[in-house]
């Protein structure tokens, strides 16, 4: 198992790197750069550009602008500024003056890490995703359980609406309900402090693969249900309880936890529509924008960040797939 | 999953790229806002005779990049700076060039010197003095090369200010050359000891030619007077810290929390007055969210959109509270004048005369704009009335394409050498954008037949493409805001050979000339007159078709009394002259 | 000896089974079980009536989806005495009008087009791409996983959005691009990025039944990988498939409208004739930004989505019964 995990964790630098260059590729064959900006505004002119392309070095050939990227480079002062390797993910180009770790991982004075834009992703993401698990798993096993009834079609029903409605209508939908018409929040939230403001944003993130968590629960237990050993065990006598939980859920779970993996990566990036629509100061416009803007840095940085995050995930939920079932192994 | 999360959120910059790209309205305050804190701020009126201090919440859209004065270029970064700091000159509600931090201002004779007198007795929120030396620092620093300010080249018509920027090593000379061109000194003349002063009250610009609009230009922010010590001692990122925004404008800074809030109170040291109420703006990007908090208090003032016009201007109370006028910038559908068959003049002219900017301003902008036929809009020095070349006329721009030896075969336009032209129409990807475009292609082929391709690009990508000569569409719209309020920034730093004009390869040396005589004319009369006739040039070569100006529109809570209505208003309603707005208690 | 034990087995079913359903062909089997579902025939009624809409979309819209009527933007449905923004609804627009005064009516109709088969022609493919690799590389483990499995970690962390803009600016103006009006191209675009996700989770359930009895039992009665991963595998994880399926399919439809604004995917076109014309994805877009003038223009495509994607969920949940091989020959 140890050595397993360490073959694991080393494999992370291998992708990372790959990861790191593909993304790089493509970014500098995509049109414009980061001092293309909007229209509306009088553009950058060519003196400045230059001056910035130089102290940026975005004026180096590719290649030697990829490895000062990875592993570094000299820069104007003769000063040699490290690169990936010890941590740093580069100065942002939108946000001059502030380097990418600073932007996603400094919380501001006197406050926890909690409070950087990472920090308030992943509180936000982890509360959705214990809110599409919770409620995910139950709701689908009870409408597994009582298939074809009414309980099943309300989940069915539910559900479908969770997946066909984009995140975007729904928050419009539930601020217009829970603050404009019943006052129960603000529709803005103001202090994030409040454990209140905290769950339509978490709702409206979560919703979706709550849905989808509860429609893959209803259908591998229903695999699971027709099982010989489930027959079994209740020809056994064994208490339904114990069926349930013991033989058919176990079983079930191991395309619920696959998903879960990926799931909860997305759920701490993914806080963009959240951000735009409550004001959230998460990390997710940060990595959404940043391929519009061109906002090299921030691209490769926050790219980074997210595979990092899945490859940890997908490394758990298959440690997590030994526990669950001990039949399966793991190849050493 | 995350895919569509990504997608997704494509989509919401989509909205609010629609904004800024050939947007009916100022892109930052088409975007909803954010309230910050309204129950603690507002406290119950007092009985007793204490006038109410309420706290004015605004919702100013995305969040701002840079908040340093000789960095930033953003309406909302300057929303922010406008508020904290105030230049030597400001504009008044009728556009016109006031006494700021300085009480006054002359040339010289032939107007390439401007010399600058500060106010007695100027100091900054903290009440540390404020003398001629800190104006001086906002100009070096400006033009300096390390700075490499977004909007630093607006100050390049100083004396050897492009020089110094553009400059890459030893740069010590160009940078000594430049120092001598923009001094702070005592009334007498003699040199400035330093930040504390007192007799340090005058500052003079040199100018590389004449330059009787360059008192204007010293009221736009990149001569805010930061402090250089906290600058200094802040490093690159001195402004992410509220404490270091010590100004001399109408508020000081009270927070800035990223992403979410910048709050304000009075500067008690402000020479004009000091406010009654305080202000938060707020950071809600989505429209609809930001119009159900209005509705719902938390907002006094947010941008009002297109689609959200009908439904208030059919509630009796909503629509009491609109407050629409007009803006500062002009949009355009460009042609490329080197590319087929925009190349000739005839169906520059044919596509022009077929848009019905009025079927456009009701239908597709719904009342949100006002329609134009020429360059410099309405309410700016330079605008003229009266107008009428290329106005929609359906049979004269059918007859245009005739005489020019065209004709309309299946959607095709033919040439007079008998070859088939296409016709591609590139905009920015945006769900506004694309009905605009739509629109618009359909009035093409109503009025001439054409089939117009419409092609739509990804934002950043048409920006980069209508940036170059070589790759800017054969047609596209695009506009123009206004720097500041002068015909010389419409004319001339736009249709110069070289200038913006150039990505769609404008080049007139009869309008060069004429442009240049009037840059430098000191007789407003005659330079008025002489950029009437550079207008008049410009329309008469169709290189365009002008289509509309924007418009700000806000809606506005009845207990805000006194917001002035200004078309360089960058961010909210009267953030031109915040002194003059008071809050009732409701 | 192995002749004799097979004959039994062989005997033991027909045995079991009633005589009636022996002649009946497997294929003919699912599919009566699949028509006596109430749930998946009313699935497939709306599917077959979404098809037609499609196909005959030009007799059937009563406008032209492309017609703008000057001063009749935002007209609410027919029904609608006076809407939000004090407009009231005409006959002649059953479900209002557009902010340029297009009919919705028509235009949802039209947009049925490119959405059944962007819904469904993507989601094809990742299925069964994704299917593919997830068996092997859990049936196989070993090299093979490790290599599939960290392609699937940097296929999961890659910027799609960078890749559609690179792709849209490569191949926009080749053939690929031009075929099915840009729709080709989003089609293999929205396939590359999404089919990780399928692979992973078959890889998942594959590492967990192989380990059962039932494929000891077939291994060891030297049933080959090919045989063993057809009737004893891919029977037993079609649940979590479909389920994945039926949840693509309303992601690709939101996805297509998102991309069109990228320029990727649908090119908007002036032309009446054309075949696609908008999308319903496009029309969520332009409802959700016209909420506060006109909510039906966003609750008119997302009732269709949803109907549709609530079809593909019945008609998904009856196919994995009618094709359980637990479930051959029962009700």
């Amino acid at each position: 198992m140890a050595t397993y995990l360490i073959r694991r964790l080393l494999w992370l630098i291998p992708i990372l790197f790959v990861v790191a260059l593909i993304t790089f590729i493509m970014m500098h064959a995509a049109p414009g750069g980061p001092w293309d900006r909007d229209l509306n505004a009088r553009q950058v002119d060519a003196t400045t550009q230059n001056t910035l392309n130089e102290y940026y070095g975005l004026d180096k050939p590719l290649w030697r602008q990829f490895t000062a990227y990875v592993f570094g480079d000299v820069n104007k002062e003769n000063k040699f500024v490290c690169g990936l390797v010890c941590g740093n993910l580069g100065p942002s180009y939108r946000v001059r003056g502030r380097t990418v770790q600073d932007i996603l991982f400094e919380p501001p004075k006197e406050k926890s890490f909690l409070y950087s834009r990472f920090g308030y992703s992943m509180r936000l993401g982890g509360l959705a995703l214990s809110m599409a698990i919770l409620i995910g798993i139950p709701a689908g096993m009870i409408a597994a359980l009582k298939q074809n009834t009414w309980i099943d079609y309300v989940s069915l029903f539910i559900t479908s609406i969770g997946i066909s409605i984009p995140s975007f209508v729904m928050a419009i939908f539930l601020i217009i309900i829970f603050a404009s018409m019943l006052h129960l929040v603000n529709v803005v939230p103001k202090d994030w402090d409040d454990g209140k403001a905290w769950i339509l944003p978490a709702a409206v993130l979560g919703f979706g693969t709550m849905a989808f968590t509860a429609r893959l629960t209803r259908a591998s237990m229903l695999e699971v249900l027709r099982q010989d050993y489930v027959r079994t065990a209740r020809a056994k006598g064994l208490h339904e309880r114990v069926v349930i939980f013991r033989h058919m859920l176990r079983n079930a779970l191991i395309p619920v936890v696959t998903i879960l993996g990926p799931a909860l990566a997305a759920l701490v990036t993914g806080s963009f529509i959240i951000e735009t629509m409550f004001g959230f100061p998460g990390m997710g416009r940060a990595y959404v924008t940043a391929i519009g803007q061109r906002d090299y840095s921030m691209i490769l940085g926050t790219t980074l960040l997210f595979v990092f995050l899945v490859s940890l995930a997908n490394l758990t939920v298959d440690m997590l797939y030994v526990v669950i079932d001990p039949r399966i192994r793991i190849n050493e | 999953m995350r895919k569509l999360f990504a997608l997704l959120s494509l989509l919401v910059i989509a909205s609010m790229a629609l904004a800024a790209c050939g947007g009916g309205a100022a892109p930052a305050t088409e975007a909803p806002v954010v309230p910050a804190e309204p129950q603690a701020t507002e406290a119950p009126a007092e009985p007793t005779a204490e006038p109410y201090h309420g706290t004015l919440r605004i919702n100013m859209g995305s969040f701002p990049d840079i908040v340093d004065p000789q960095k930033s270029s953003f309406v909302g970064e300057i929303a922010v700076l406008k508020l904290v700091y105030e230049g030597l000159t400001r504009l008044d509600k009728d556009l016109n060039t006031i006494p700021a931090a300085a009480e006054s201002w002359e040339y010289n004779d032939d107007a390439t010197v401007l010399t600058f007198t500060l106010r007695e007795g100027l100091t900054y929120s903290d009440g540390s003095l404020l003398n001629a030396a800190r104006f001086e620092y906002s100009f070096h620093r400006n033009s300096d090369p390390a700075t490499a300010g977004e909007y630093a080249s607006i100050a390049d018509d100083i004396l050897g200010a492009a020089e110094f920027r553009s400059c890459a090593e030893n740069c010590d000379a160009v940078r000594d050359a430049f120092y001598e061109n923009t001094k702070a000194s005592h009334a007498d003349g003699a040199a400035c000891t330093g930040y504390d002063d007192e007799a340090c009250n005058t500052f003079t610009i040199k100018l590389k030619q004449a330059g009787p609009y360059f008192h204007t230009v010293a009221s736009l922010w990149v001569g805010y007077p930061a402090k250089q010590e906290l600058i200094e001692a802040g490093g690159e990122n001195w402004w992410l810290d509220a404490a270091n925004h010590i100004g001399n404008g109408p508020f000081v800074m009270t927070t800035l929390e990223q992403g979410t809030q910048v709050a304000f109170v009075p500067n008690e040291t402000y020479w004009a007055g000091v406010a009654t109420y305080d202000i938060d703006y707020a950071y809600i990007v989505d429209g609809a969210v930001a119009f159900e908090a209005y509705k719902n208090d938390e907002f006094d003032i947010v941008g009002l959109g297109a689609e959200d016009l009908g439904t208030v201007q059919n509630d009796p109370t909503l629509s009491a509270e609109a407050n629409i006028y007009p803006g500062s910038c002009t949009f355009a559908m460009m042609f490329h004048q080197q590319k087929a068959p925009f190349t000739d003049v005839k169906v520059r002219e044919a596509f022009a005369m077929a848009i019905d900017r009025d079927a456009w301003v009701s239908d597709v902008l719904k009342g949100l704009g006002s329609s134009t036929l020429t360059w410099i809009p309405k309410g700016f020095p330079g605008y003229q009335d009266g107008e009428t070349r290329l106005a929609f006329d359906a049979a004269a721009a059918v007859q245009s394409l005739t005489d020019g030896g065209y004709t309309v075969v299946d959607g095709q336009l033919i040439g007079a050498d008998g070859k088939a032209i296409e016709i591609v129409d590139t905009f920015s990807d945006t769900p506004r954008n694309r009905t605009r475009n739509e629109w618009l292609v359909a009035k093409w082929k109503e009025v001439l037949g054409i089939d117009v391709k419409l092609n739509p690009v990804e934002s950043t990508t048409y920006t980069a493409l209508t940036k170059d000569i070589n790759t800017a569409p054969q047609m596209f719209i695009l506009g123009w805001c206004a720097d500041y309020p002068d015909p010389q920034n419409w004319l001339s730093v736009y249709w110069k050979t070289g200038a913006f004009g150039e990505r769609i390869g404008y080049s007139n040396p009869e309008l060069d000339a004429l442009m240049t005589q009037a840059d430098a004319e000191l007789d407003s009369a005659k330079r008025a007159d002489l950029y009437a006739q550079a207008q008049d040039m410009l329309v008469a070569g169709s290189p365009v078709a002008f289509m509309w100006n924007n418009v700000n529109s806000y809606l506005v809570k009845p207990w805000v009394k006194g917001a002035t209505q200004t078309p360089m208003d960058s961010g909210w309603i009267g953030d031109n002259d915040p002194l003059s707005i008071t809050l009732e208690a409701h | 000896m192995t002749n004799t034990t097979a004959a039994k087995q062989q005997k033991l079913i027909s045995e079991g089974d009633s005589g009636a359903l022996r002649s009946r062909s497997p294929w003919r089997d699912a599919t009566g079980r699949l028509m006596r579902n109430k749930a998946s025939v009313t699935g497939l009624v709306i599917i077959l009536f979404f098809t037609l809409l499609t196909i005959f979309a030009p007799q059937i819209a009563p406008h032209n989806p492309l017609q703008l009527n000057s001063g009749q933007g935002f007209l609410p449905p027919s029904w609608v005495e006076e809407s939000g923004n004090g407009t009231k609804g005409i006959p002649d627009y059953p479900l209002g009008t557009d902010t340029l005064g297009r009919d919705a009516l028509s235009r949802i109709i039209y947009g049925a087009r490119v959405s059944m088969i962007v819904g469904f022609a993507p989601t094809a493919i990742i299925l069964l791409m994704g299917t593919f690799v997830g068996m092997m590389a859990g049936y196989y483990g070993g090299r093979w996983d490790n290599f599939l499995m960290r392609l699937t970690d940097i296929m999961y962390g890659f910027p799609d959005l960078l890749f559609f803009i690179i792709t849209l600016v490569a191949l926009r103006d080749t053939w690929i691009g031009e075929f099915m009006n840009g729709l080709f191209l989003l089609f293999l675009a929205l396939a590359v990025v999404n089919w990780v996700g399928v692979a992973r989770l078959v890889r998942g359930q594959v590492l967990s039944l192989k380990e059962k009895e039932f494929v000891e039992a077939a291994r060891s009665i030297g049933a080959k990988d090919s045989r063993i991963m057809m009737k004893h595998l891919l029977p037993n994880i079609l649940g979590p498939i479909i389920v994945q399926g039926s949840f693509a399919i309303p992601s690709m439809i939101i996805t297509e409208a998102i991309l069109g604004y990228l320029g990727l995917g649908l090119k908007p076109t002036t032309d009446p004739e054309a075949f696609f014309i908008t999308s319903w994805g496009s029309l969520l877009l332009e409802g959700q930004s016209a909420i506060n003038a006109q909510p039906y223009l966003l609750l008119a495509p997302a009732i269709c989505v949803a109907l549709v994607v609530l079809a593909f969920t019945f008609v998904g949940d009856g196919l994995r019964d009618a094709l359980d091989p637990r479930m051959r020959g029962t009700q």
